[in-house]
């Protein structure tokens, strides 16, 4: 009995000094743009023929809207919007979405997007695609048909 | 003698196999409990979006769009939320109230529970269950206005209400079960946004007709 409790002593003292004497350390390239980086940058980047700037973070906020997201927070002067929604019928999880609108020139609109799931950043081109197409039609397609 | 170890074998395994039991019932709990959602499904339109929009929307005939904000603020403070944040430019307003989440019904059902539980002291074993249930809830609505036409004579106020509910703690035999366990949900209750709506028509025509 006495074998393996000594022997499960000493195993966890090299474990613990083993620890100590490798401190995490970070990558010196951890800040530094990847190549993984820019991929996702540019799924989640889109370029719109909106000139007015309340008007494209109104037509995100109607997408968001539509896609079930709550809206959380938004600011006008930033074009910054930000939305979260439950992962039903998890409702643990959660789904966030920060978008923000910045004028290209004087009539185009860059709406970039980024969303975590499950703490998680999304990086499936498929689901921003979604997203712009959704954008798309809330910016471009007339909306009166509203419930009265 | 033998009788002896006999019995005390059967006493020891009988906790066992009510362990294992558990044990199988948590990990049934948890598996329906994480039931994981691909993120694809949050991205795109369902056939309910329609319907949640029509639910959660109206159109209200005025150029307005200061007043209309105002008065869905007043609205949510008669409703007893408080605002937390508001943006004029984009129409947009968060409100949040918290309220007790007990009811009847799931204290009636604890209570006929334990009743039915402490049934197990006849086998010399404590089998109490004290359920957790509802206690607290924080209610918020997210509502944006905004114009749909071009010359901004009609607007559109779209309002979402959801609540965070935390539970209270509870026992299941020797086990605590701490309270704080959270959930939240959309709140789909049609009569909850026709009450709003109708409140806020309301303080629509009487603000209109104010200035």
């Amino acid at each position: 009995m006495r074998t393996p409790l000594r022997s499960a002593v000493w195993l966890a003292t090299a474990v613990a000094l083993a620890a100590c004497a490798t401190p995490p350390v970070p990558p010196p390239n951890l800040l530094a743009p990847t190549e993984e980086q820019a991929a996702l940058r540019a799924m989640q980047t889109r370029t719109f023929d909106v000139s007015d700037r309340t008007q494209a973070m109104r037509g995100v906020i109607a997408a968001l809207q539509d896609l079930g997201f709550i809206i959380e927070r938004a600011n006008e002067q930033l074009g910054l919007v930000t939305a979260a929604r439950f992962a039903e019928p998890n409702y643990n999880d959660m789904v966030g979405v920060t978008v923000i609108a910045r004028p290209q020139g004087a009539d185009k609109m860059e709406i970039r997007v980024n969303a975590i799931y499950d703490n998680k950043p999304i990086t499936d081109a498929n689901i921003y695609q979604n997203f712009f197409a959704t954008l798309e039609r809330s910016l471009f397609v007339g909306r009166t048909e509203a419930a009265q | 003698m033998p009788t002896t170890t006999r019995s005390s074998e059967l006493r020891a395994s009988r906790p066992l196999r009510s362990s294992r039991l558990a044990a199988g019932a948590v990990g049934l709990a948890l598996s329906i409990g994480c039931a994981h959602t691909p993120a694809e499904a949050f991205f795109q339109l369902t056939p309910e979006s329609a319907q949640h929009r029509a639910a959660e929307t109206r159109q209200f005939e005025t150029s307005e769009r200061n007043e209309l904000l105002s008065a869905s603020a007043a609205v949510l403070q008669d409703l007893g939320f408080q605002v937390v944040e508001s943006v004029r430019e984009l129409g947009f307003l968060r409100a949040v109230k918290e309220r007790t989440a007990r009811e009847y019904t799931p204290e009636i059902w604890r209570g006929l529970l334990l009743a039915i539980s402490s049934l197990g002291f006849i086998s010399g074993q404590n089998t109490l269950i004290w359920m957790p249930v509802d206690l607290q809830q924080q209610i918020d609505a997210s509502l944006v206005s905004r114009p749909i036409d071009a010359e901004g004579a009609r607007h559109e106020v779209r309002i979402l209400f959801y609540r965070v509910v935390w539970k209270s703690d509870g026992y299941a035999g020797n086990t605590y079960i701490p309270p704080g366990q959270q959930r939240m949900e959309s709140i789909r209750d049609p009569r909850i946004y026709q009450l709003f709506f109708a409140k806020l028509s309301k303080a629509v025509f009487l603000e209109a007709h104010k200035i």
